[in-house]
């Protein structure tokens, strides 16, 4: 697509060593036989995922990845599909991937040129080098800058990403989708998730109005597979369709976009491009639906390394691999400052708090504040004139809303005067003093 | 020439002084240091629009001041200005014609600083903090739009002392960015919500958000046509998603990365986590910068999705940064974010705005 190939290697599965079309598929499976809690039944993404929930959750610990072959059974290992093999393993799995091909083709050649050689053995050691530096070189830069390595992490997790706006869409679809999404056996992941080129066979998908032909792209793909339940959901599937050939929508806000959105968003706020814009082939409720059943989770997805939030009162922090810089208590890191006594607002003194000096400089005036002088310049607008120590902090009394001047500075400035609400008004310094902070 | 109040550096001549210091941890990268910089922290950082000639950098901070200086095209920086509040500054910007600044402060108001007469004036007033001001011109109405940590999020023509518009929000705001006719704003609780500006601002989505962690920056980027089409959204956990407002295919299209982390390979000492303090998007290539409190600075091409640079780390966290109107000039300011708490604030150490050139380091990489 837009990204260079990490891996020229078809996926495989680094605790049990079996190979995959897709690394989709390889994740369902490192969840469903290896990150699968044996108490509860719960799949976790990783390893180290899995060994902490069954110590939070049951209180009990692992010893190592279930259904892996021995030497493969490192709990502490983050992999997640193809990401977190271990460079050398990687490269044993190639070099072993090399042979069975050396082996296939010695097995038909049957060449016997070689025979006084004793390099013959040595002959595939010499090329595995060869062979392996060059996919290792290709490798390497997709490590380096930083992002890359990420996205395959990232794009399932920016399928999740994708997903959660569109979870809270998918109930309102759910009426008629639900019997669909059931018919997707885990064989269906990669038909959804590639988008097969269209089957042109609306006719399998019932009660899809015609307006939706485009989304028909995917759904074909679905009752390919399973051939039974369509004829039983088609009556169901209308009656959640009717929805989404509505007309209009809310503006075509950001003309870039158009198109079908979350399907789900798609019903529920109608905000996708209607009749218009061809609409591309790919289906996202499907996608999205299809990467649920997959993801068999809505939005959490726990990556490498960070723990998750909890609720409002204090961040998790700290793991075994990863700690965030920042205070425990989950309020921005303004507020927390804003908070201190040193930062509370305070009411300029006299002249000091605005510049009010006539322009001067060719820039059109933007000067040098020296002293303002309130005096100078009354009809100023001024709220902060120092002599009334004006202090429009939006003290209960003065307001949302009850704004100060704007071309009658006298006037609004008494209601100002009359309750400073802070204690420790008027005694500050004048803030521009150096340091001379409190 | 000491134009501010006081200085407790550099104030004397305009000229950009390099980092005189024996260590340089304060300015490895070696670029210009703004003179005069503010005395606390600096919250915000915005440079003039291109409807002004020159280049002008407004910096906002939490010494309640905001500063104005001039950026030359040779480097030197002269401080033309600067204006105060009663609390400390969070934020800054311009109009489109480039004649007023905005202001937003912990006093909870913000104030509207007509440049030419060097004056202000209260333009706003919430009942917290306000924590973004930004200026939408649309066709047919201008205004000012304010987040406060009131969870409101207000909108004011600035001859009037009522808000035009007062939207209610979930949360509190923490941060926001306008590219009309879009603004986003992500608040308190992962909360995530866009606004469409055209005719008047009203909401257009809650987004579920693509991070784990605390919002802290969030900025639009544009398509080819320079239109709005999504936006960066970064958090405390060293993350920043990409995310389109209506992409073809939001699995493959949106993702997210990590960034200011420490260690990245090593994985036999814990991982340092940072926040992701501002990010900005570069005007011309669209390719993107990030600040942290790690005291480094990235740029990224997202659509590429690789890094294209990371800074040497300074010694302190870096709490804003900007391009100016032509991409050509990044700033970013060297101060403390309060990451670590109260313990490790220093009000004694200097707080610095560094400019560096991005001509170059912004351009995208061919994509392979």
């Amino acid at each position: 697509m837009g990204r260079k190939k990490k891996k020229q290697m078809k996926p495989w599965c680094w605790y049990c060593n079996r190979d995959f079309d897709d690394e989709k598929i390889l994740i369902q499976h490192q969840k469903a036989k290896h990150f699968k809690c044996h108490i509860c039944h719960k799949k976790l993404y990783t390893g180290p995922g899995l060994a902490i929930h069954c110590m939070q959750v049951h209180k009990e610990t692992i010893d190592g990845v279930p259904n892996a072959i021995p030497g493969r059974t490192d709990i502490e290992l983050e992999i997640y599909g193809m990401e977190g093999i271990p460079e050398k393993d990687v490269e044993e799995r190639r070099r072993v991937l090399e042979q069975k091909t050396q082996d296939n083709q010695k097995k038909k050649q049957q060449d016997d040129s070689d025979e006084d050689d004793d390099d013959e053995e040595a002959g595939p050691s010499f090329q595995q080098p060869v062979t392996t530096v060059q996919p290792q070189g290709a490798y390497v830069p997709m490590t380096q800058p930083g992002m890359a390595p990420v996205p395959a992490p990232g794009m399932p997790l920016g399928s999740y990403s994708g997903m959660p706006p569109m979870m809270p869409g998918v109930p309102p679809m759910m009426p008629g989708m639900l019997p669909v999404m059931p018919r997707m056996p885990p064989g269906m992941m990669p038909m959804s998730g590639m988008m097969p080129p269209t089957h042109g066979m609306p006719p399998m998908m019932p009660g899809m109005p015609p307006g939706l032909p485009p989304h028909m792209g995917h759904h074909p793909g679905i009752p390919h597979m399973a051939q039974a339940p369509p004829t039983s959901t088609r009556p169901a599937v209308p009656a959640t369709t009717v929805s989404t050939p509505q007309p209009s929508v809310s503006k075509p806000l950001f003309p870039s976009a158009g198109q079908v959105q979350q399907a789900g968003s798609g019903v529920a706020v109608s905000s996708s491009a209607p009749p218009s814009a061809a609409p591309k082939p790919t289906f996202p409720a499907y996608t999205q639906s299809s990467a649920t059943a997959a993801a068999n989770t809505s939005s959490t997805v726990a990556k490498p390394g960070t723990p998750v939030t909890s609720k409002p009162a204090t961040l998790t922090t700290t793991s075994a691999t990863s700690k965030l810089i920042h205070p425990d208590e989950d309020i921005s890191l303004e507020e927390l400052r804003a908070q201190l006594p040193r930062y509370q607002c305070k009411i300029p003194s006299a002249g000091q708090a605005h510049v009010t000096s006539p322009p001067v400089a060719p820039m059109g005036g933007v000067l040098p504040p020296q002293q303002g002088i309130p005096a100078q310049q009354p009809g100023v607008r001024h709220p902060m004139q120092g002599p009334y120590g004006a202090l429009p902090q939006g003290v209960p009394g003065y307001v949302p809303g009850g704004m100060p001047p704007y071309g009658q500075a006298p006037p609004m400035v008494p209601p100002f005067q009359a309750a400073p609400p802070r204690p420790t008004i008027g005694m500050r310094p004048p803030v521009m003093s150096p340091g001379g902070r409190y | 020439m000491s134009l501010f109040g006081t200085n407790t550096g550099f104030g004397s001549g305009g000229t950009g002084v390099f980092g005189s210091t024996t260590t340089d941890s304060h300015n490895p990268m070696k670029d210009v240091e703004v003179t005069s910089p503010p005395d606390d922290s600096i919250s915000c950082l915005a440079f003039s629009p291109p409807t002004m000639p020159g280049n002008f950098l407004i910096g906002g901070s939490w010494a309640n001041d905001v500063r104005c200086w001039e950026v030359q095209d040779n480097g030197q920086t002269v401080p033309k200005a600067q204006q105060m509040h009663t609390g400390p500054v969070l934020d800054v910007c311009w109009s489109d014609d480039g004649s007023k600044v905005f202001t937003a402060s912990c006093d909870k108001t913000a104030k509207m600083w007509d440049l030419n007469s060097n004056q202000t004036i209260q333009i706003a007033q919430h009942e917290g903090p306000i924590r973004t001001i930004h200026w939408i011109k649309a066709p047919n109405y201008s205004c000012v739009m304010t987040g406060s940590w009131d969870k409101t999020l207000k909108f004011w023509d600035t001859r009037s002392p009522n808000p035009m518009m007062s939207l209610q929000m979930p949360e509190r705001c923490y941060c926001a960015d306008v590219v009309y006719p879009m603004a986003v704003v992500a608040t308190a609780e992962r909360g995530l919500i866009v606004y469409q500006l055209e005719n008047q601002p009203s909401e257009f989505r809650r987004i579920e958000s693509p991070l784990k962690h605390q919002h802290r920056c969030v900025a639009i980027f544009k398509d080819k046509q320079s239109k709005p089409t999504g936006f960066a959204l970064g958090s405390i956990e060293g993350r920043v998603a990409i995310h389109y407002i209506n992409p073809p295919n939001p699995a493959k299209d949106n993702f997210t990365f990590k960034c200011h982390r420490s260690n990245g390979t090593n994985t036999a000492t814990p991982q340092d986590i940072y926040a992701v303090n501002a990010i900005s998007f570069h005007p011309v290539h669209g390719t993107l910068a990030t600040v942290g409190s790690d005291g480094r600075f990235s740029f990224w091409d997202k659509d590429a999705r690789t890094k294209l640079k990371t800074s040497e780390q300074l010694d302190q966290p870096i709490t804003a940064c900007c391009f100016n109107n032509n991409g050509n000039i990044f700033a970013y300011a060297s101060s403390y974010d309060w990451s670590k708490g109260h313990e490790y604030y220093n009000p004694q150490k200097k707080n610095y705005i560094f400019l560096r050139n991005a001509a170059e380091e912004l351009k995208p990489r061919n994509k392979k």
